[in-house]
Order: C-alpha cells, then structure tokens, then sequence
C-alpha cells in the first residue's frame, strides 16, 4: 500500500477512577441518565459505550479509594506504530510502560503507557475488541435504540479535556510527539503563552477536536465530552437532564466559540463534568491546518457566544 | 501518509454566472476566485481556496474530483501505486488550478478523474481566524459549513471500491448489494466520516450528486423552505432522512441539473479501514434505506445522473 493512514486514529475512552461503593450510583447514572450501553461488569469495573459506537467501550469507571482520572485510551492503526510512538516518546526522556493484550483491561490488545507533561497517562493500543453496532450491521434503523430514548443517549464519545499547570508544554508535547494538530488556541494578549488548545488527530466534522488542555491542576481531568445529533436535541437532553437531577453548568445550553460547538456542561453524581455537544468545524489531519486563535481577553465570548457573564468555576478540573 | 479528506468538486456548468449565483446565494458558498473564465467558491467553515470549480461548458457535470494528502511525498507514492493498479496518471502544475499547488490525476477504474494535491492556499473561515463570532451574520443561502462528499456512478462499483481501498487506503462504512451478491451502492472514507466518496450503480464519469453539510437537522428544514421559496427544483420527496447512514437529507439541482444536497448527521468511522465490518443492505431494505419516511425509491433516484 502506497498511502497509509498510520499514528493515532481516533480517541478510544477515557478510564476513571470513583470512590463510589459497588458503582451503584456510576452505573445508574450513565445507564440510566445519560443513557450509555453498559457492556461489561465484573466487581469494581464497569464499561460503557454510546449506541453508536462499535467497540466494546469508550468509558470506563473502575472502583478507587480516591476519584481520579486514571488513563486516556488513543487507538492506533497497528503494533508498527505502538514502536514508532514508544521510541518518540522516550527520546524525549519520558519513560514508557508496555503491556501485553488484555491488561489492564481485557479485550484490549498490546498497549503502551506514558505520562505526559501535564501528569496525565495515556495509552495507545491498535485493537479494542469489536463488538459490532448494537444496530446490527444488516439494513440496520440508526435510531436510538428503544431503552434509551428519553435519555441523552449520546452517538460517541467526543473529546476529553484535561488541566496542567503548563498548557504550552502539553500542547507542545502532543503537537510534536504525538503529531496532534490544533484546532484553536488561546493565548495571552500578546500572544505569547498558550493558556488553552484544542487538538485533534481525526478528520471529523462534530467537535473539532479529541483532546483539550486547560490551565489548571496537573494530572486532572477537566470534562468528557459526548457527540449529538445536533443543537435541538441538546435542548431536549437539557430538560431529561433536569428531570433527573443532574446539576447542569450555569452556562446551560450555549455556542462554545471556542470550537463553534454548541455545548452543554454538566455534571455526574460525583462531580465529574460531562459535555454533549455537536456542530464544530470539520477537521483535517494535514500540516497546513491553521487554528483559530484567540487572545485572553475574549475568554467569555470563546467559552460561551450567549452567556454575558464570565463563569470561572468553568474552569476548574473536575475529577 | 494518507489522504485527509475531500477537497474539490471540478464541475461543468453550462452558465457560469448562473451557477455562481446558485452556489452563493442557494448553496450559501463563499465565491474566493475568477481565473480564465472558471469561478472558485468555498464553504464558510472551510479555510481552504475552494471545495467547488465551476467550469463553463456545453453540458453539465464532473470534470473531476480532488483529494487531499498530509504529505507531499504521497503524490509520488500513490501515483506509482495508480500506475501499478494499471491507472493513467498524469501530473498538474502548481497553480493550474488556481489556489492549489502541484497534483496527481489519477483516472478511475470508472474514468473519473480523482486529483490528489498536498496543498491548498488559505483564505480563513467565513468568521475570520481571530476571536471571531462563531456564526457569521452576513451569510445568505443554506447554512452550509463545508462541502462533505460526492456519490459518483460507476458502471462496476465493486471494481472503483477495490481499488480506491488497496492503492488509496480509503475504508468502507456502508454498502448496498443486490440479489446477485454485487455491490450496488458502497460508501467509503478516508477520514473519521462516514463517507468522502461513494460510488453508485450509473455510467461511467457520472456525478450523482455533491453533498453539503449542515449543522443542524433544522438547517435542513430551512433549506428545503428556501429551496422552495426561491423555485430550485428539489427531487421528488423534498426533506427527508437516509435510512443509510441515518442522516437529515435534501436533493436539489444547480441550474445545470448537477445534482446537490444539504445534509445533517453525526456518524464516527475508525479511519483505518477493515476495523469495523460495513453496514450491509439488501434490496428487500433499500427502499428504507434510501428514502427512510416514503420506504420508496423512484427510478429517478438513480437515473439522474450529470
Ligand atoms: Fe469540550
Ligand atoms: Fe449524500
């Protein structure tokens, strides 16, 4: 083959830690209230994916002593780029840690881990056990499946923003290392320090990027973000959301300028903040993408077109 | 590396101040360039010189479609792959198409002709690329935000899908099959999209149509009304939803017939092909596959091709 799609594909799942006894109140809550697929269960672990979604899960909640977000899972296209990344990564005198198949997490394949600067591990395997689309792959109806409609019921797992108390080094490191691109960037007035990206690897057209770094906390998680149909439909989950309880961010349903998504922000029972989101521009995996750029002292219209009030608890890491 | 998604539909236009005026004030493209009597327009949330090349001609449709590759090594490996697979390649200059740098044509299986090209000028969104306001207040027609895929005819689709997935690593989301157990109707990506190509049952060098995406299932709504309200004729059942796919959906024509649609969905495809096996539909499902709410597929469907 002349041409080859090769590196980081898509984003995989994010893997949290949550110190809720027996998952009860985590596996109510994504089942029953956002409406995720809960694939697997064994004692202290549960596994969920959106309808949508082909692989056996795009998170996963494990049983921990203390919250925390554990790992970002990335797939690649094959073990050739499991070596190719490792040797970038350690060049960079980051150490990394191999694992063979189905640890720690079964069904998926050989991985290798690393932190990056900004303190969070991620992990990059090629295969994710496939389970097929809960449609069914015959003449299927993509409609959301009947047990969770009334719910949010999310299409995929989207992006995951992360905190550090040194953006441009994890923007630099993810830029140069891991050959993610920028989608947008926020940066001082003078246009010196980044204070925030938006990065992607995928060409899509929801979302405009699969991992964001915020000033903030090292190692932290900011939010998980999940795609939608379209702006509408997070109106409705808005209200589905409410019914149930859930604390929804002060900015409620907004365009994010930053991304031109349109977005809500709330958050799990146990502080976890969750995005649903749609729209965004179309990315492209190409060295010539330009971002857009924003400077510090329009943070209120980027993180929110609609809202006239700067939030700061925004942002704030959740987990 | 790899092509990174769909950048060019080339069309042939037999008026080409008319199709300017569908594609700004219908369509809601952004007209960047007039070069030797073709005019480039692009899409408001694309940054690129152009998405579509309108051609003055005596008759309608596709003059070629263009492709782009994050390496500018691709060029020359993928026209040695062509030429392997048995295809003609020819090369184009730098700036013979206006905004663009050097390519590589490849002629199709199905005679298209598939231009792969590694850069493109930049004109910036519609927004602008500092702190803009999101949503510009200045756009007329649809509100489209790029242009997203074609569905071209081929004679033999099976045949174009092979060689588009060996040479090309292109992967195959959706396909449709006939009783005979051939493929009829095959989408394909060569992003995280559903589909930057697809190919249909038709002649040869034919454009079934070029798709525009939207943002919301409502801009769908609001483009069949303008659609409607300005007299662009529309096909048959007017909005509607793709069983395949499970997209929001309107089929019209420019002034020369070349078929369009604006069209809204979210649907993630792993970028690599062969991860996930493809949707299949068979015949006895087509009709919902095509036209979801009618169940039904007018000849027309198929037949209305530039
Ligand atoms: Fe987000
Ligand atoms: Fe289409």
């Amino acid at each position: 083959m002349s041409l080859k799609h090769r590196g980081i594909v898509q984003l995989g799942y994010v893997r949290i830690g949550l110190n809720d006894s027996r998952l009860t109140k985590s596996r109510e809550f994504y089942s029953d209230t956002l409406g995720l697929l809960e694939t697997q269960v064994s004692p202290g672990r549960a596994c969920f994916r959106c309808w949508h979604e082909p692989q056996q899960f795009s998170l996963v909640i494990d049983e921990t002593p203390e919250n925390g977000l554990i790992e970002v899972g990335f797939q690649v296209r094959d073990d050739e780029d499991l070596d190719q990344i490792q040797a970038r990564v350690e060049a960079t005198g980051i150490p990394v840690t191999r694992c063979p198949a189905d640890t720690p997490l079964a069904g998926l394949g050989a991985s290798i881990s690393f932190v990056i600067p900004g303190g969070q591990t991620l992990r990059l395997f090629a295969e994710n056990r496939i389970l097929g689309y809960p449609t069914g792959h015959d003449s299927p109806d993509w409609n959301t499946p009947r047990q969770l409609r009334g719910t949010p019921a999310p299409l995929f797992i989207n992006h995951v923003a992360i905190t550090t108390p040194d953006p441009a080094a994890t923007i630099n490191f993810l830029k140069e290392v891991l050959e993610f691109r920028l989608s947008e960037i926020l940066t001082k007035d003078d246009g010196s320090t980044p204070l925030a990206g938006l990065l992607f690897r995928m060409s899509k057209d929801v979302g405009g990027q699969e991992i964001s770094v915020f000033p903030g906390d090292a190692g932290r998680l900011h939010h998980i973000a999940f795609t939608k149909e379209d702006a509408s439909d997070i109106l409705t989950d808005g209200q589905y959301l409410r019914e149930d309880g859930v604390n929804i961010d002060i900015y409620g349903p907004t365009r994010q300028s930053f991304g031109k998504t349109f977005s809500l922000h709330f958050f799990d029972p146990m502080g976890v903040r969750l995005e649903l989101c749609s729209g965004g521009r179309v990315t492209e995996n190409h060295p010539e993408f330009e971002p857009v750029r924003w400077t510090e002292s329009n943070l209120n219209k980027a993180l929110s077109f609609y809202d006239n009030k700067l939030n700061d608890s925004f942002l704030a890491a959740s987990l | 590396m790899a092509l990174t998604r769909f950048g060019y539909a080339s069309l042939q236009v037999m008026d080409v101040d008319a199709a300017a005026r569908h594609y700004v004030d219908i369509v809601g493209l952004r007209e960047t360039d007039r070069v030797d009597g073709k005019v480039y327009l692009q899409a408001k949330d694309n940054q690129d010189h152009h998405c579509i090349i309108l051609n003055p001609s005596d008759s309608a449709g596709l003059e070629s479609i263009g492709f782009k590759v994050n390496d500018p090594a691709d060029l020359d490996n993928a026209a040695a792959a062509a030429e392997a697979a048995g295809a003609n390649v020819t090369r184009i200059a730098a700036n013979e198409i206006a905004g663009q740098g050097e390519g590589v044509q490849i002629t199709l299986p199905s005679t298209h002709l598939l231009t792969l090209y590694y850069h493109a000028d930049k004109i910036g969104y519609a927004c602008g690329m500092e702190n803009p306001d999101p949503v510009g207040s200045t756009e007329t027609g649809g509100k489209v935000n790029h242009l997203d895929h074609c569905l071209i005819s081929a004679e033999n689709p099976a045949e174009v899908t092979e060689f588009l997935v060996k040479v090309l690593d292109f992967g195959q989301s959706e396909r449709a099959m006939d009783p005979g157990g051939n493929m009829m109707i095959s989408f394909l990506f060569c992003g995280n999209t559903m589909h930057d190509l697809a190919l249909g049952p038709g002649p040869n060098g034919h454009l079934h149509h070029l798709a525009f995406m939207v943002d919301d299932r409502g801009d769908v709504v609001r483009g069949v009304d303008l659609l409607k309200e300005k007299g662009v004729p529309t096909f048959d059942y007017g909005l509607s939803r793709h069983g395949i796919g499970g997209v929001q959906t309107v089929y019209f024509h420019d002034p020369s017939g070349n078929r369009n649609e604006f069209f809204s969905g979210a649907y993630v495809t792993p970028g690599i092909p062969d991860r996930v096996p493809p949707i299949t539909w068979t015949m006895d499902h087509l009709t919902r596959g095509a036209f979801y709410y009618e169940n039904a597929v007018p000849e027309t469907f198929f037949d209305e091709t530039t």
